[in-house]
């Protein structure tokens, strides 16, 4: 009886204060914002109006409201407020996304500075293009500045990289992909929501996706893709396309909707050597669960062996043996100039894997031919072969050599030494074919 | 009786200067009559006639007094003979001979002299007066006046003379008004003028001098209730209402400070700009009740942009700068003219329409015009084609209207396009009152001049359906409801 009681008093709690408002607001002062800004920044309040947020009577002082204890709270017509909206303010309402986000490797991006890229932007440029460059979509840690009106530093605002660290503690900016302010759900939905960043030669997902049968389905059939329905289940609201959220966030008829976007991915495909995530097998499950609300297990599943094979391929026959060899010249101090990056061959190194190869394994994984091939292991060969190995072998160092030769006598490789009318035969009758077969059933 | 004058103009004349001044004077007088009476009669209108009759004549015929002495001196240097010699030698002696009223000659030259001082006064009265017509002002320099003789005829100030703004009064504003008006003269002859005129004008009279004959700071009180509508560039060019209540008292009760507190009797500001552009503010400084001023710093701007020589104290044209040469911004422009019906509102896209075919400027006011006219029988004959026969009328109207908005706003001679010349007075495309209201002018401690929207007006509708949309009701589900209830309360309690 007694736990009856406790139990019902629990839901009456929770029930009760669900209902709540996350922070009382007086209305004047809500009022007072949006006479001004309707007139200063008219762009700001039509978006606003027109949003869920303004059609659900959430304002401006729900969100810019602060304490007057915060770290970037000034005081502006008689409230406190701030500038910065971060993922705890969102959160206030929105609880499981902000927890989501703040798990997930998005919220990470902003710790970038130990990064080989973040140094060469430092290094080889300067920190105006670390700033506009890198940090305008990893995010960089905002710093208050006293003396600025909204009391952040502009060095550091504007600021809407995924991984924005923010005063308040908490890390990410959910406007970096809910652009403000009509944080539209059809906004966030599209492809174009996540290409803003993720494009370019060092990650091309965006052109992937646009070569792929998913992007040319999506650009055909956009409007009946349902865009801006408030459910968004794969299969059951829309079935013309995916997008990238499809895939990466979206629900399916078995999962809900999460912010966490590596939740779906067996690969972290960013480093030199491709790595499985912690508990990849569930991961990939997740994955194909999305595949199955537009196809069948067969291709679903042949999708799969096809993509891991290739990340095999660029695994064992290019990126270990490469990542060996740049290890052995390290080690053995054989380079000219001390820092990293002032030598050529770092170069070549780079773009071999944190470019070409990226292009490559990418491109299988949203199945756009192109850059898994011309743009992807073509570009690696020809940089393996005729640029990262001779330099390599400049050096002149016995030992390099030495591993070079190995190498390069592994049957992946040594097809460079043979006649060219005994490899045609051999892809004819399928023998050369099976150099590779171990790599559909590694891992 | 004839014979007598003539022989002593011939008698006055006495080598070839005299004789031209005899000429100038004889002749500048009768064609001065000649001109005149026909003008009082009504026949001759042209303002240029004035010019030659009022600005020409009266300077031909000094020219020549002046000459007739000068000739007379010419000859006594050259014969070496007195006045006395000269006189007997020119006039017979029955002329010279002394009556009781002087002598024949001495009548003459009295007759003549006051027949001279009539004539001048008379004609000098006239030059005056002429020049005080803002007829003069507007069309004497065509060129370079019109665009502000256009705009002046459509303004609230249209019956009051230029003279009575731009020149003052007393002697002493009368003469710097001719002497600047002698410059004007050789910058026009000699095409040295800018284009456009560059303002502001720093010469101006002051307007506390001007302005304040009719309009003065004692009488201006309470609120006034501001009215603006705004078409939407849809179909039906849906009306849009913002209601302002201006809040434009001069404030001497505490607390009730309105606009007008700037002129106040007992407040006094004063400012100085970049430039002296009196746009961008370096610094203001106002007064306050221990006589001391209080001062608020632009600080956007470093110590190299401290270019400046006025320091202004505030007047009636440091925001109503275009009280009365009025350019006007083109969307406003249709926008009041559909509001009074001189542009038809029932025709579809009018207000998109006629905002397009006015926004484009040429550098012919003639083509400008027929673009307008193409572009608006264009647009109805190719989308709404049966709209000829019904709306024909209105059509035709709409672009007459709009002509006639692009005559008086663009004049492309003197470079003066859409935009050209700011406009103080509230804060609708120029920055006006935010000149100094803002975020950056700020007082040693760093707080800013308040410029917060209800420090000046209420708002009783922004953008809305009803013009008094706040005062209605609220609803709930409105996203604007907050806005609603906050400026509803700020008007009520305005008025306690």
């Amino acid at each position: 009886m007694k736990r009856t009681r406790s139990l019902i008093f629990l839901v009456l709690f929770f029930g009760i204060i669900s209902y709540l408002p996350a922070q009382k607001v007086d209305s004047k002062v809500a009022g007072k914002c949006i006479t001004c800004h309707k007139e200063e920044s008219p762009g700001i309040y039509k978006q606003w109006h027109s949003s869920n947020h303004g059609q659900h009577n959430v304002t401006c002082i729900d969100c810019h409201g602060a304490k007057s204890s915060d770290a970037d709270a000034f005081m502006h017509e008689g409230a406190y407020i701030a500038t910065l909206v971060t993922p705890k303010d969102c959160g206030n309402c929105h609880p499981k996304e902000a927890k989501e986000v703040g798990e997930s490797y998005h919220a990470n991006a902003g710790m970038i500075l130990e990064s080989n890229d973040a140094y060469l932007a430092h290094v080889g440029g300067g920190s105006p293009v670390a700033i506009v460059g890198c940090e305008s979509c990893h995010g960089s840690k905002v710093i208050i500045d006293e003396n600025s009106p909204n009391k952040l530093a502009k060095i550091s605002w504007p600021n809407s990289g995924i991984g924005r660290i923010n005063p308040d503690g908490s890390k990410g900016a959910c406007v970096s992909c809910h652009t403000r302010h009509s944080f539209s759900k059809a906004q966030a939905r599209q492809p174009e929501a996540c290409s803003k960043c993720h494009l370019g030669p060092d990650h091309p997902q965006k052109e992937i996706y646009e070569e792929s049968k998913h992007g040319n389905a999506y650009y055909t059939n956009k409007e009946k893709n349902n865009l801006a329905s408030d459910s968004w289940v794969v299969g059951v609201d829309y079935a013309e396309a995916p997008t990238c959220a499809t895939c990466h966030m979206s629900a399916t008829k078995k999962q809900k909707v999460t912010h966490d976007v590596g939740n779906r991915l067996k690969w972290s495909l960013r480093p030199p050597i491709s790595k499985t995530k912690e508990d990849f097998a569930k991961k990939r499950k997740n994955m194909k669960d999305v595949c199955l609300a537009c196809h069948g297990d067969r291709f679903a599943e042949g999708h799969f062996y096809q993509f891991d094979a290739l990340v095999n391929l660029y695994d064992e026959k290019f990126a270990k043996p490469a990542t060996q060899i740049m290890d052995l010249i390290k080690k053995k101090n054989l380079l000219e100039n001390k820092a990293a990056f002032s030598n050529d061959i770092e170069w070549v190194y780079w773009e071999l894997w944190h470019h070409e190869g990226r292009r490559a394994r990418h491109g299988a994984a949203m199945m756009g031919p192109d850059y898994a091939w011309w743009h992807g292991i073509y570009d690696v060969i020809h940089n393996f072969y005729f640029e990262f190995i001779p330099e390599a072998k400049h050096l002149n160092d016995k030992d390099v050599n030495d591993l070079i030769a190995k190498v390069m006598s592994d049957p992946m490789h040594n097809w460079l030494s043979k006649d060219t009318k005994d490899l045609k035969d051999n892809i004819n009758s399928g023998d050369h074919q099976k150099i590779y077969k171990q790599l559909f059933n590694l891992k | 009786m004839k014979e007598k004058y003539f022989k002593f103009l011939l008698g006055v004349s006495v080598n070839w200067i005299g004789k031209l001044g005899m000429i100038l004077t004889t002749s500048a007088f009768i064609t001065f009559i000649v001109v005149e009476i026909p003008r009082l009669l009504g026949i001759l209108t042209n303002a240029y006639i004035g010019l030659i009759t009022y600005l020409l004549l009266p300077f031909l015929f000094i020219i020549g007094l002046i000459l007739l002495p000068l000739g007379w001196w010419k000859y006594h240097k050259e014969t070496g003979k007195s006045l006395d010699e000269l006189a007997t030698e020119r006039f017979e002696d029955d002329e010279l001979r002394a009556k009781t009223y002087g002598s024949r000659i001495f009548r003459v030259v009295i007759i003549l002299t006051i027949a001279n001082v009539i004539f001048l006064s008379a004609a000098s009265f006239r030059t005056m007066s002429f020049m005080d017509d803002a007829e003069f002002c507007g069309t004497a320099c065509h060129s370079v006046m019109n665009p502000e003789w256009m705009t002046y005829q459509d303004s609230p100030h249209a019956n009051v003379n230029c003279v009575d703004c731009h020149v003052g009064e007393g002697v002493g504003a009368l003469i710097s008004s001719k002497l600047n008006g002698a410059y004007q003269m050789i910058s026009v002859t000699f095409n040295l003028y800018e284009r456009p005129i560059p303002t502001p004008v720093h010469q101006l009279r002051p307007a506390r001098e001007t302005c304040e004959k009719c309009h003065w700071p004692d009488k201006f009180y309470g609120s006034r209730l501001k009215r603006i509508v705004r078409y939407d560039s849809d179909e039906t060019s849906t009306a849009k209402y913002t209601t302002l209540n201006l809040k434009i008292d001069t404030g001497s009760k505490v607390g009730k400070a309105g606009i007008h507190w700037h002129i106040g009797k007992n407040n006094e500001v004063k400012y100085a700009s970049v430039d002296d552009k009196r746009q961008e503010m370096l610094w203001v400084e106002t007064k306050q009740d221990d006589g001391t001023y209080k001062k608020y710093i632009n600080k956007t701007l470093g110590e190299s942009d401290n270019s400046f020589e006025e320091t202004r104290i505030m007047d009636c044209v440091d925001c109503h700068n275009r009280a009365t040469h009025i350019y006007e911004d083109p969307r406003k422009a249709v926008d009041i003219r559909i509001a009074t019906g001189e542009i038809d509102h029932s025709l579809p896209f009018i207000k998109r329409e006629a905002l397009s075919s006015i926004s484009k400027t040429f550098a012919e006011k003639e083509l400008a015009k027929e673009v307008i006219r193409t572009h608006m029988e264009r647009f109805y004959r190719n989308n709404y084609s049966s709209l000829a026969d019904t709306k024909g009328k209105e059509i035709e109207t709409a672009v007459k209207t709009l002509q006639r908005v692009y005559d008086k706003n663009v004049h492309p001679n003197m470079n003066i396009e859409w935009g050209s010349y700011p406009n103080h007075l509230g804060h609708d495309r120029d920055a006006g009152c935010f000149r100094c209201h803002n975020n950056d002018m700020v007082d040693e401690s760093g707080t800013a001049i308040r410029y917060d929207c209800t420090l000046c007006h209420n708002i009783l509708a922004s953008d809305s359906e009803t013009p008094f949309q706040y005062l209605r009701p609220v609803e709930k589900a409105d996203p604007d409801s907050a806005m609603h209830v906050y400026l509803q309360e700020e008007f009520l309690n305005s008025y306690k």
